[in-house]
């Protein structure tokens, strides 16, 4: 499903990846951990075409990225949900309009769209929020709403940036369960996260990288992050 | 799955016309303006190039008498005259016939030429000229001609007239198409303006729906349409304007400004035109600011 060989990006000069490998496999559902710096959010948003990495190979569902025409990019994020730390809603459209809008930019026709964000949003739960506009809501709702945004065209994979980075742990501990039913339904899911408690609980693949590089693939139980990496990723 | 048609694209564009609203306002009152400037012109070049077509095409030709010509002279003329290819019909108009044809075209001013005191008009040959002499060259060497002949003082077919107009209709030309370049590139730098606030205030969205597989096409769509249509908006407006100073005119302007055809508003073609090329304006301009936006 997502496969790196050796990818490496620099800014300006400095690398924020070095040599980065690995493979995520399809219905697989693994977590990226480190401190901040660590290369977390540049790794994904190389994956997402929002970064070219400089050098090495990445292959998501078959197509090789580096090979890919910049007008071919919508095609590609069509196909791979995204949730942000701070959710990316329209503060000025209801929880609806903001689900109706991903299916609108993919063309999906107008008699289904209301249809299928109902079915995304009860979901996640959100369903009777729905005429509500984000900033009515808690973040831990609003993080729902981006989860029900990014899951209504039924993307095969699904990345999160830091997804429980702004909730309490409970609303975190809510969205990481609802990220284990997605994956349960057979959708593949890639979290970047410095919630190391969490992450333990959850029992799943842990990819911990350390300045720019992948120090530790556990296939099921990650290796703890040193202390001064926990120090580090609580300042954040 | 497929994309949205033009329909979603000017829905789209409408919504964006009214959230920036006083924006867009102001953007609308400057093209009017503008467009309207380019109407003035276009006015006055269809105007004058169908005074100088009629004139230049109107076959007539007057051929003045020296005082005293006698009676065989004039019939040596008429002969003459009538034998020459290309004239229809001659007939002569005395200076006392003359007078009167003057009297009834000053109407109401009879007085003016009570103050001449004598009759200054001369004696005339009325040359009426084929349809296929209707060619200003051909004019002019037969009136040269005519003027060499004996008994002969002038002759007139309304060349100067038609010369004057034509000097003022290639000044309106180049003056109104430089003006209308000029004019041209401020709507485009308008409406870049404008489509450029607009794809500010809405920055966000633009940036979200990148993120969640917009292409290019579904994202510029609205914005070029917001730009076309703003600028359509203008020429029309402006036509509107236009037509309203047009038919509000007092008649006695009407008829002061007016050539041999009257005063023509713009002909229907020629307005579809100008709001057509206001509307490729418009979408330049915003094709612009989009570009640069999307970069």
């Amino acid at each position: 499903m997502i496969q790196l060989h050796r990818v490496t990006k620099y800014y300006e000069g400095v690398p924020a990846l070095r040599d980065v490998s690995f493979t995520v496999e399809k219905g697989e559902f693994a977590f990226v951990t480190g401190m901040s710096g660590a290369g977390k959010t540049t790794l994904l948003k190389i994956l997402y075409c929002a970064e070219r990495a400089d050098e090495g190979q990445i292959i998501i569902q078959g197509m090789n990225i580096f090979r890919l025409n910049p007008s071919s990019i919508p095609y590609l994020r069509r196909n791979m949900g995204f949730v942000f730390q701070d959710y990316k809603l329209l503060p000025h459209k209801t929880v609806f309009d903001n689900i109706a809008l991903a299916l609108k930019v993919v063309g999906a026709p107008y008699g289904d769209i209301e249809r299928r964000a109902y079915v995304v949003l009860k979901k996640v739960g959100m369903e009777n929020k729905r005429h509500l506009t984000p900033p009515k809501l808690s973040g831990g709702e609003q993080q729902r709403v981006a989860i029900a945004r990014a899951l209504v065209n039924e993307p095969q994979v699904l990345l999160a940036d830091e997804p429980t980075g702004n909730l309490d742990p409970q609303s975190g501990h809510d969205i990481f369960r609802l990220f284990k039913d997605i994956n349960m339904k057979g959708t593949t899911v890639l979290v970047a996260t410095h919630d190391w408690e969490t992450v333990k609980k959850m029992q799943r693949r842990i990819i911990t990288m350390e300045r720019g590089r992948v120090t530790d693939d556990g296939k099921r139980f990650g290796r703890p992050p040193a202390p001064a990496d926990l120090s580090g990723a609580k300042a954040k | 799955m497929k994309g949205y048609g033009l329909f979603y694209y000017i829905a789209e564009a409408f919504r964006g016309l009214r959230s920036n609203s006083v924006v867009n306002v102001l953007a609308l009152g400057t093209i009017t303006m503008a467009m309207l400037i380019v109407g003035v012109f276009l006015l006055a070049f269809f105007n004058l190039r169908g005074a100088v077509n009629t004139l230049g095409e109107r076959l007539e030709m007057s051929v003045y008498l020296r005082d005293g010509t006698t009676q065989q002279e004039r019939e040596y003329l008429l002969t003459i005259l009538k034998s020459e290819r290309g004239v229809k019909k001659v007939s002569y108009l005395s200076r006392a016939q003359a007078l009167e044809l003057f009297k009834r075209e000053l109407k109401g001013q009879e007085a003016l030429i009570e103050g001449l005191g004598e009759n200054p008009l001369p004696d005339s040959y009325e040359v009426s000229i084929d349809q296929e002499y209707a060619d200003a060259a051909k004019l002019e060497a037969m009136a040269k001609k005519f003027s060499t002949l004996p008994g002969v003082e002038d002759v007139s077919y309304g060349r100067q007239g038609v010369e004057a107009l034509a000097g003022l209709l290639r000044l309106v030309v180049y003056g109104g198409t430089a003006l209308a370049v000029f004019l041209g590139v401020t709507v485009v730098f308008i409406i870049s303006n404008s489509v450029r606030l607009a794809l500010y205030s809405r920055g966000q969205e633009i940036e979200l729906m990148q993120w969640i597989g917009a292409t290019r096409g579904f994202i510029q769509g609205p914005f070029l349409i917001e730009g076309m249509l703003l600028a359509m908006f203008g020429a029309a407006l402006a036509v509107g304007v236009l037509a309203g100073i047009y038919y509000s005119l007092p008649q006695i302007a009407v008829v002061f400004l007016s050539g041999p055809n009257g005063l023509d508003f713009l002909p229907p073609p020629v307005v579809a035109y100008m709001v057509a090329g206001g509307g490729l304006l418009g979408l330049s301009g915003a094709k612009v600011s989009v570009d640069r936006f999307l970069e």
